[in-house]
């Protein structure tokens, strides 16, 4: 392998034991930096949605759960790209034995269950370093892997509840029963488990010695929030909820577009903005000299809003956007995550789709990964999630060396294989139906 | 525990803007040496929510979270001389973190194309919002327009309002963070081959390529499903438990509840003490659990109005249902997981003030994180570092300073 050419983690091995976002996502960005990232399933327990969906669940191909919806589910393939399945039965000592032969030949471990999973499969770091001694080791349990909360259940919603941010996001003008369900800190916690896993990588490097990562999913997150705390410390008065505006700024907000739910943002930074803005708006009911100052702006927002609004109101919310950039005042349009982001010019010119190919669940533009590195000229790998125990041969016969007739025993003994058993479904899927 | 994951890492700093700076502080935090470069003006970053300030040290709370660790250099980076220091540090810098508009540096003759001539080993991570290439390249922007055209806006709050951003500046630390793990990344390569180079990060892309928004353009582009804002106490494709989703008021704040998949249904009756509800015919599917959910809603509602935040946490835990209180940010700080693991760190700035500060986003066994220090004021550190990375004399360095260079 020609080293200087490769991706960052090309000549790194991953073995990711995670569902839902946070572990998965972050196994797929070592993936898309090249590591193997051999995730590792088993068909006694299934984290990719129901095994018998009713036909007309949403999520599918074309609506089409198919004979193998665990292999086409929309979630599950959004998130693993660039990884390899195995499947193992860890209940069983051949499959536990199996995973150890596996660490010995393996970079990384990594998982996003709770604390205590690994250790009942008597796979704790302990355990795992006696096999590998420079054995990267991370888990990521919602509050950490100590203090009181260190065996509570937890999910992106509880993160962002329990670090302020749920109390802060949301409209002023209603209460929190009125927040939304879209929890971010997931991702953060997989950002920040590259991050931890690339800085052990490098020690190791140095010094040849692996160790234990513990990371919190919610200090992770915190970090994220640093000056909101340093602010009720410093200031006589907390930070209340600001909704889409900003005390440095004014006018600031989302403004209505024509056509269905069609929205722009705007953010009016000084002054000298303002005064682009309102030639731009052509209203004299702006001309005002009590908007010329912030201070004036802002006690008057919502009468400012209301001429805004009626400005955009008519028009197409690009015209508005390259209207107003054009004059470099500060605007974006409201995209939805699907056909907006599939039309969007700026994102397609950077190739941020690509056409992937599933054995199963067929052809379709997929989004990409988010890096790009000059030293593979800006490309992007992208393979296709991996089918259930797609790759149960390759790492059993290549990877391990174990011959035919042990790969057919396990097979027999449902040790490996690429079909859920019955009662496998663990109906945690958000796409589950009854 | 002798030292960093990263140190001996010589990071420099030319961020303005949130993300870059913060993907820089991340770095610093595992050991690298971050040096920060600033104009003689001062990071703009200093000046932020500079209408809300009314505390002792001079720089905004932004600030102070931001560049906690780094040391400060100022320089004239307008200036001939100036950019030939520059030019000096790249040279034996490790890593380069800078948030400019495409083609900033090229008219300086400091682009990664550029400095890779005199420094091939250089990591060079640009951090911009739209990224490096592309028709949006240049736009100006800030948290709330950037946030819009990611797909993560247009979800949040409700169908019958204007969409919302989130509390924070979620997507460029989001972005920054995510810059961080590529650089720490591309140095474990480079600790393997001695190569450089260059990183392209979008904060667009980011947060676009973010979970939750591929979560939602797949089934899209599979099946045609649209992505609007939802009411914020309905189950998604039935998947959830039809109530007791989503966030309640009770005796002293709100709590939010995420019960996944109708298994739930026992622990939840069982954690009001109304198992009779599991045997009563109203209830007995997801379906008619979601029909006469306003009923149930009430009985839970009922159940919540008497009891604090701790006691439903301590509830939650004890029947196995996904939840969790709505601390308010003042509180977060006290709570006593957050004291058990030590990780707000206090520290004293140089205006005497203790400064309470967020600690490390995650722990490694084997190598110690050095203390957090307080970020530094403007220019703090030149002359140290041009003595200690440049060689400079004093006598150098008196006159860089007369000319206002430095």
């Amino acid at each position: 392998m020609i080293l200087g050419d490769s991706k960052p983690l090309s000549t790194i091995r991953a073995l990711e034991l995670s569902e839902i976002w946070a572990g998965p996502f972050c196994g797929c960005l070592m993936g898309d930096m090249g590591a193997e990232v051999i995730k590792i399933e088993s068909i006694q327990r299934i984290g990719r949605g129901p095994i018998n969906p009713p036909s007309n669940a949403g999520g599918y191909p074309d609506d089409d759960p198919g004979n193998d919806p665990w292999n086409r589910q929309s979630n599950f393939n959004a998130i693993n790209r660039n990884k390899k399945s195995l499947t193992l039965d860890l209940k069983t000592e051949e499959g536990l034995n199996t995973f150890k032969d596996l660490v010995s030949q393996s970079d990384v471990v990594f998982c996003n269950y709770a604390r205590t999973v690994m250790e009942n499969f008597g796979l704790s770091y302990g355990e795992v370093r006696k096999i590998k001694p420079d054995i990267i080791y991370m888990l990521m349990p919602g509050y950490g892997n100590t203090g009181p909360y260190a065996d509570y259940r937890s999910m992106g919603m509880a993160i962002d509840a329990i670090t302020g941010h749920s109390f802060l996001r949301g409209y002023p003008d209603m209460d929190h029963s009125s927040n939304s369900l879209v929890h971010h800190p997931d991702a953060v916690a997989a950002t920040n488990g590259v991050m931890a896993i690339a800085s052990a990588l490098v020690h190791r490097a140095k010094t040849g010695e692996g160790q234990f990562i513990d990371l919190s999913q919610a200090e992770s997150f915190m970090t994220h929030l640093g000056e909101i705390y340093l602010e009720n410390q410093m200031q006589s008065y907390p930070r209340q909820r600001r909704g889409n505006r900003h005390p440095d700024f004014a006018p600031q907000g989302v403004y209505k577009c024509s056509g269905e739910d069609k929205w722009i943002a705007i953010t009016i930074k000084s002054d000298e903005d303002w005064y682009k803005f309102k030639r731009k708006v052509g209203n004299n009911q702006l001309n005002t000299k009590i908007f010329d100052t912030l201070e004036g702006r802002q006690e008057n927002h919502d009468q400012i809003d209301e001429i805004i609004n009626e400005w955009t109101y008519p028009q197409d919310r690009y015209d508005v956007l390259n209207r107003l950039q054009s004059v470099e005042i500060t605007a974006g349009v409201v995209l939805d995550c699907g056909a907006d982001c599939y039309a969007d010019p700026h994102l397609n010119e950077r190739d941020f789709f690509q056409i992937v190919d599933h054995p199963s669940a067929g052809i379709y533009p997929m989004t990409g990964p988010i890096f790009k590195f000059e030293s593979s000229n800006g490309e992007v790998i992208h393979n296709p999630a991996p089918c259930l125990g797609q790759d149960n041969s390759y790492v059993l016969k290549e990877v391990l060396g174990y011959g035919n007739d042990k790969i057919n025993q396990f097979e027999a003994d449902e040790i490996i294989g690429t079909v859920p058993l019955p009662g496998s479904d663990m109906g945690g899927s958000r796409r589950a139906a009854n | 525990m002798p030292f960093g994951a990263l140190e001996e890492i010589i990071v420099l700093d030319l961020s303005d803007r949130l993300a870059a700076s913060f993907c820089a502080k991340t770095l610093g935090l595992y050991g690298c040496e971050v040096i920060k470069v600033e104009s003689l003006e001062g990071d703009p970053l200093r000046q932020w929510t500079s209408s809300t300030q009314n505390h002792g040290a001079d720089d905004s709370p932004l600030f102070l979270h931001l560049n906690a660790g780094k040391k400060s250099i100022s320089m004239d980076l307008c200036s001939e001389k100036g950019q030939k220091l520059l030019a000096d540090l790249m040279k034996i810098s490790d890593v380069v973190i800078e948030s400019q508009t495409p083609g900033h540096w090229e008219e300086k003759g400091l682009a990664y194309n550029q400095i890779k001539n005199i420094n091939p080993s250089i990591i060079f991570t640009s951090v911009t919002p739209y990224g490096q290439t592309g028709p949006y390249r240049n736009f100006s922007y800030d948290e709330l327009t950037l946030f819009a055209m990611t797909g993560a806006m247009n979800r949040e709050g409700l169908p019958e309002r204007e969409p919302l951003r989130y509390a924070g500046e979620i997507a460029q630390y989001f972005a920054g963070n995510a810059a961080a793990a590529a650089t720490a990344s591309a140095l474990f390569k480079r600790t393997l081959t001695g190569q450089g180079d260059w990183l392209d990060i979008s904060i667009q892309e980011c947060m676009a390529g973010h979970p939750h928004q591929i979560g939602r353009r797949a089934p899209y582009i599979y099946a045609g499903e649209p992505d609007p804002r939802s009411q914020p106490r309905t189950s998604a494709s039935g998947a959830r438990e039809p109530y007791a989703v989503g966030t309640f008021k009770c005796k002293d704040g709100y709590f939010s509840f995420l019960p996944l998949g109708p298994r739930m249904w026992p622990n939840i009756a069982r954690m009001i003490g109304r198992e009779d509800l599991m045997t009563n015919s109203k209830y007995d599917d997801t379906i008619k659990r979601s029909e006469n959910k306003e009923e149930l809603e009430a009985i839970f509602q009922a159940w919540l109005d008497d009891k604090s935040r701790e006691e439903i946490f301590q509830a939650v835990q004890a029947a196995g249902v996904p939840g969790s209180p709505i601390l308010e940010p003042e509180e977060v700080h006290k709570n006593e997981q957050f004291i058990a693991r030590d990780f707000f760190q206090y520290v004293t700035h140089p205006s005497g003030q203790t400064l309470r500060l967020t600690g490390d986003p995650f722990r490694l066994s084997n190598t110690s994180n050095p203390s957090i220090k307080p970020a530094p004021t403007l220019g703090e550190n030149t002359s140290q570092v041009l003595q200690d990375l440049l060689q400079m004399s004093n006598k150098e360095i008196e006159i860089l300073t007369k000319e206002k260079i430095i």
